[in-house]
């Protein structure tokens, strides 16, 4: 097995390997404020007083929690980008509106994150007693303060453990952008196997990656729960 | 306005394709729980295993059982797909050598043994949070009531563990059902090979809302389903506890 | 809420108001190609889109004064990206079909090569009928001429369709597949350069010109008639000064012109 020839030498793969590890990590980190911050805005709404409100945002996450992941993507990308280009051409601004293909993976993983989080999100919210922002209230703390110092930190100690799962899979999920066209780290392999035929050798180095990075975010997740977690009994 | 409406609901919707190409999304729903039923009865084998390799006193064998469970739930299940698809090729010669190329070189086949794999490492997960969670005081109890180690296990812990991992379980059905999508990667014509196949000859954006309203159904008769079971069996818990 | 909504509607009304349809100047054009295909287009071990049509590309560009970007696009996807205005013409060695013309607007052929079956080396036979293939398992790229093709008139076989054509040549060597049908050239140099000597090309087929059209163009959106026409002209610039020529003899020993 020439495991460094391979990687390394004039024609090695290594660097493809490396660039396809940057993209997955970077959709990963990049899903994170809009998956988990549009699953918390879902969840707010969703505790609203508002029937259709309610409806609405259950019936977005019904479906994204219903289908499959890459069936979601290919909704979202193929579907987002038709949507979007007759928006534009309807509206007639000169040209087509162009979607970088790293933005599309991004906003087809936020899409469904903030389904999966927002049921994450909607039990933690409940866990944090009305009393506490009745009280903060009573005790001159205006609406953004309360948010900082009362709820969130309630909230986000709920919430980490369901949070850490959906992170895990949304690392996982990042491998299905590959079937898109978008050169993540399991493209990067899938296209140094075509050239080379030594699939075994380079997909087990990407699942070693993916299980490093995996473990990697156990360890991130105990300290940031045990971080959340102080100050309780 | 009313044209672009109209253009909209045209875009979203195409009964002719249905008429069509109907038959093909039937015939990949086949296919498709034909591979999910497979592969998570032959998991659930497996994760009985795996748990109770994990929860022995045999370091090695909890140790290989907790990695086992690990890696197969920390790496993608399409990169672990490719790895036993393209890798049972490369590996041809030995695994004729063998006699079982028969099997790798099916794409069915590879499929149900990665999915069993997959979905084992998530159900003894499961299967171990349940048995974790029967209370110790009722094997105690039973211990000295002079019930031997296997009474205990069959009468009292594995009843009451089942019924907790009754919705996890139902989840994990749910799961899995939405990953053997990633067999179309593969070739195999399941319901989202078939959605591709048809949208590779119409270009015809509708086929991929319609392949989600048939799994959207499916995975609201099994919620159903579950919620159904999960009171049939709990109907002793749910009796005590209004009394 | 009322208020702010009519609000927004007035401006979306305004803007449309303003909007005109202007001939487009083009400076730079973007090429979508699924660089999966040897020796036409892949990816060298760097990350870089290369090929023959690639090399093409640009000198067809250089007559054309326009700068030229390359993205790589699943074939899968290759049409409804052009569509969606990802890239701005098709260069990947898309046949001219009745069907497509339909949808995208082609250029004139730049070239045409054999269809063929390529089999297992051990195959000593050269008879590629239905009724020889009959439950053999046959495989090809999906959203292809080939597909098409194996779909009309191989019914009996098994037919396994892959998102590229790298996939069901792997699957060839390593013998899962019976046969694989493909483009002549690209057979070839996979057979020479990763075959190993595992299998052999076995029989061309005659083009079916509802099917298969008449030869390879470039795809381009249906309203750029102008960019079509610069590329015709192009076309025909490298043909008469030999620089298609120069470029075919670098990757190919037969002349694939057509015409």
């Amino acid at each position: 097995m020439d495991w460094f020839g391979l990687l390394f030498g004039p024609n090695g793969w290594s660097r493809l390997l490396l660039e396809g590890l940057a993209v997955t990590v970077g959709l990963a980190l990049a899903t994170i404020p809009f998956g988990f911050g549009f699953g918390l805005l879902l969840a707010i709404l969703k505790l609203s007083k508002r029937r259709v409100v309610r409806g609405l945002c259950e019936a977005y996450t019904t479906f994204f929690r219903g289908i499959p992941d890459i069936l979601a993507l290919f909704i979202v990308y193929f579907g987002l980008n038709a949507l979007l280009d007759r928006i534009w051409v309807a509206l007639q601004f000169e040209g087509h509106l162009e979607m970088n293909i790293f933005v599309a993976g991004v906003i087809a993983l936020s899409t469904v994150v903030a389904a999966y989080s927002s049921e994450v999100w909607v039990a933690a919210l409940k866990s944090v007693a009305e009393g506490q922002r009745e009280a903060a209230f009573a005790l001159g703390l205006d609406r953004r303060k309360t948010f900082v110092f009362v709820t969130w930190p309630q909230l986000i100690r709920v919430a980490l453990p369901g949070l850490g799962n959906i992170w895990m899979v949304l690392l996982k999920d990042t491998s299905l952008v590959s079937t898109l066209g978008l050169v993540d780290l399991l493209r990067a392999a899938h296209e140094a196997n075509k050239n080379t035929g030594r699939p075994i050798f380079f997909f087990t180095v990407a699942a070693l990656i993916y299980f490093a990075f995996s473990i990697l975010s156990s360890v991130v997740q105990a300290r940031l729960e045990k971080r959340a977690n102080r100050g309780f009994a | 306005m009313l044209q672009t409406l109209q253009d909209l609901a045209s875009f979203v919707f195409n009964v002719d394709l249905l008429r069509q190409y109907g038959w093909r999304l039937l015939e990949g729903l086949r296919i498709t729980a034909l591979v999910v039923c497979t592969s998570v009865t032959i998991g659930f084998v497996l994760a009985y295993f795996v748990c109770r390799a994990r929860m022995s006193k045999n370091v090695v064998l909890s140790s290989a059982a907790a990695f086992y469970s690990t890696f197969f739930r920390g790496t993608p299940l399409l990169c672990l797909l490719y790895l036993v698809y393209y890798g049972a090729g490369e590996l041809r010669p030995v695994l004729s050598q063998i006699g079982i190329w028969w099997f790798f070189r099916d794409a069915y086949y590879c499929c149900i043994f990665i999915f069993s794999i997959n979905t084992s490492a998530y159900q003894s997960e499961i299967l171990r949070g349940a048995l974790a969670a029967v209370p110790k005081g009722q094997i105690e109890a039973a211990a000295s009531l002079g019930l031997s180690r296997y009474r205990i296990d069959r009468h009292i812990v594995w009843p009451q563990a089942f019924l907790l991992a009754l919705r996890p379980l139902g989840n994990e059905l749910v799961s899995m059902i939405k990953a053997s999508a990633l067999a179309a990667i593969v070739t195999l014509l399941d319901l989202f090979g078939q959605t591709r196949f048809i949208f590779a000859r119409t270009f015809d954006f509708s086929v991929y809302l319609y392949a989600a309203l048939i799994y959207l159904v499916i995975v609201e008769i099994i919620r159903r389903l579950w919620a159904v079971m999960e009171r049939g069996l709990s109907r002793h818990v749910l009796a005590s506890a209004k009394s | 809420m009322g208020r702010t909504i009519l609000f927004a509607l007035s401006l979306i009304g305004l803007t449309s108001a303003f909007g005109t349809a202007s001939a487009k100047e083009w400076t730079t054009v973007r090429f979508g190609m699924d660089a999966s295909y040897a020796p036409f287009e892949s990816v060298d071990s760097s990350g870089n889109i290369v090929g023959f049509e690639v090399d093409y590309a640009k000198v067809l560009c250089a007559k054309m004064k326009l700068t030229c970007t390359f993205q790589n696009q699943d074939w899968d996807g290759i049409m409804p990206s052009l569509l969606a205005d990802k890239f701005d013409v098709i260069f990947s060695s898309m046949n001219i079909t009745p069907a497509r013309k339909e949808k995208v607007l082609f250029s004139d052929m730049y070239y045409a090569t054999p269809i063929v079956f390529a089999g297992q080396a051990s195959n000593k036979s050269d008879d590629v009928s239905p009724e020889a293939l009959k439950g053999k398992v046959i495989g090809t790229q999906s959203s292809t001429i080939h597909a098409n093709y194996l779909d009309k008139f191989y019914k009996d076989s098994d037919i396994k369709l892959y998102p590229t054509q790298d996939e069901p040549n792997l699957d060839l060597a390593n013998g899962r597949l019976d046969y694989v049908m493909g483009d002549g050239l690209v057979e070839e140099d996979f057979i020479e350069k990763k075959g190993n000597g595992c299998c052999r090309v076995i029989a061309e087929i005659k083009r079916v010109p509802e099917i298969h059209g008449p030869g390879v163009g470039a795809a381009f959106r249906p309203s750029d008639t102008d960019l079509r026409d610069m590329f015709n002209k192009a076309i025909a610039e490298a043909d008469a000064d030999g620089s298609y020529a120069k470029i075919e003899a670098q990757y190919f020993k037969k002349d694939i012109r057509g015409k």
